[in-house]
């Protein structure tokens, strides 16, 4: 129990540690690059609290949030009906982990091409990225199926829909779920790729435009915010599967237990 | 033709076994002609202008880049640069990670900094790097070995951790000294957890190269997708994403069969014999 309490001690300490030794040894600083910590939350505090909030910070949450919710969506969809229909896959598995093999971000120049530098150029982006992990992952949950549960399905005479939306769709659960965790990773890079290639807004092209200005302390404030955002999505996810695969967690813990 | 035993018999008797490698081929092949195919028409009826060339523009192209010195000098850095980092990254990762995984403390010490910073991508740093490296080969190392460290360091610290207690009792019982300990039992263990971590690392080292190139200007592949996007060169610029994505296959592939090479005697690369 002590060296439980000893953990926990050091658990929270380090990182407040860690913090206190950054402001202590960087408030003198005058290198340009490393502006004391005092200024970069001055300046965070003036560009996001909440000067810039509805103007940068919320059009990128909500690119990525349609992208994101578009990408799923299509993903399952479309891996629901690859799996299930042998021919189709067979067709264009190869095709799949080619494209798939492509670094996402490369796209964004193609749709600027294509669409230009708007909003929708950004949306699309986020969606062709995210679409991927999703919709591999739920080919391989589907086809991962196990072969007694579909043979059960055959003997209640089960109908089609009733077979995907009871059967198939929770038992690839926990694999699309993992599936669907890269794609908002994917999604949160690509959406500030698409606003560092020639755009003047969001909080990807205010960081990297601080940058070129030499602004240190404004791009810090940038790169703080966007850890914190790629942070808190994750969590959010988290919390989500956790609710929504609570019978899986649980019976993982069961069988790891027994 | 097999037929397995649980599809339906009525609708067995006209199933194609699409699992048979011949059929796979075709099939595949057909599928990538109709992908193909759709392009062309869609580049041919000129709905998105000079935006969209068609395929035997995109590969005529292709192929006039591979006769290019500058293609090759462009693909020989990004490749190294990926390569070089993810070599960096590999070794730190695994010192780091034992040095976490072997002190309790330091672990305790470590992991709200680890899992905190575990989910944000190395892009976000990308302008902190412009910043002190300038558009340089320098600046995509920097961040490749930023963007892969963590991962590799979290599986070796769970890998180290994951040691068995009863090899260890052993080890002990042997009078293994600290170091034998580690180097003979603690490391080979955690090799499984690392070989992952290296598998999923190299194509994202590949991807932030890329990266590094297009949005930071680093010499390489990124950065001449971004000039071919920039100077309305769309031909090179398809035919340069179609070169990333056989680079993006073949390093997931050159991955796993490094993995598989290596770690072929651990138990969950071992094919159970009946």
């Amino acid at each position: 129990m002590k060296r439980r309490a000893l953990n926990t001690v050091l658990g929270v300490g380090a990182p407040v540690a860690v913090i206190a030794a950054w402001w202590i040894v960087s408030a003198g600083s005058t290198n340009a690059f490393f502006p004391p910590l005092a200024t970069i939350m001055e300046r965070f505090q003036a560009l996001w609290l909440f000067d810039r909030f509805a103007s940068d910070v919320l059009p990128s949450l909500r690119n990525l949030g349609i992208g994101y919710a578009i990408a799923v969506v299509v993903g399952v969809v479309l891996g629901f009906v690859i799996a299930t229909v042998p021919v189709l896959r067979a067709m264009f598995e190869p095709a799949l982990h080619f494209i798939r093999g492509i670094p996402p971000v490369a796209l964004i120049p193609i749709l600027i091409t294509l669409i230009g530098f708007g909003q929708e150029m950004r949306v699309t982006s986020i969606v062709l990225a995210a679409t991927f992990p999703t919709m591999i992952s739920t080919i391989d949950g589907i086809r991962a199926v196990d072969t007694g549960l579909r043979d059960v399905c055959s003997v209640y005479r089960l109908r089609k829909h009733e077979r995907l939306l009871r059967v198939y769709l929770p038992a690839a659960g926990p694999q699309i779920a993992a599936g669907m965790q890269v794609s908002l990773q994917i999604g949160f890079i690509v959406m500030i790729a698409s606003e560092m290639l020639g755009s003047s807004q969001g909080i990807g092209a205010m960081t990297l435009l601080a940058q070129q200005s030499f602004l240190a302390a404004d791009m810090w404030a940038g790169i703080l915010l966007l850890g914190f955002l790629g942070f808190a999505a994750n969590i959010l996810f988290e919390a989500a599967r956790s609710r929504v695969l609570a019978w899986y967690i649980g019976s993982k813990r069961q069988e790891r237990a027994a | 033709m097999t037929i397995s035993s649980t599809t339906r018999s009525s609708a067995a008797g006209r199933r194609l076994d699409v699992d048979a490698p011949v059929a796979k081929t075709v099939l595949g092949a057909v599928g990538a002609v109709v992908l193909l195919g759709g392009w062309q028409l869609a580049a041919a009826s000129g709905a998105f202008g000079t935006g969209l060339p068609t395929v035997t523009d995109t590969l005529a192209e292709l192929v006039r880049l591979l006769g290019t010195q500058v293609f090759w000098v462009d693909t020989g850095v990004t490749v190294a640069s990926a390569a070089a980092g993810l070599a960096l990254a590999v070794a730190g990762g695994v010192i780091l990670g034992v040095l976490i995984g072997m002190f309790e403390p330091v672990w305790a010490a470590t992991l709200a900094i680890t899992e905190f910073l575990k989910p944000i991508p190395p892009i976000v740093i990308l302008p902190l790097a412009v910043m002190v490296f300038g558009p340089t080969s320098k600046m995509a190392l920097f961040l490749v070995v930023a963007g892969c460290l963590l991962t590799v360091s979290i599986q070796a610290i769970a890998g180290v951790r994951d040691a068995d207690p009863v090899a260890l009792a052993t080890a002990r019982s042997y009078g293994m000294g600290r170091a034998e300990t580690l180097w003979r039992v603690v490391l080979p263990g955690a090799t499984a957890f690392i070989g992952t971590a290296v598998r999923v690392s190299a194509p994202a080292s590949l991807v932030i190269v890329v990266v590094a190139g297009l949005l930071g200007g680093a010499p390489g592949l990124g950065r001449s997708i971004y000039q071919a996007q920039a100077g309305g060169l769309y031909p090179t610029l398809y035919a340069l994403v179609v070169v990333l994505g056989v680079l993006g296959v073949a390093s997931q592939w050159a991955s796993s069969a490094v993995e598989r090479r290596v770690l072929h005697w651990h138990p969950s690369f071992r094919k159970e014999t009946p």
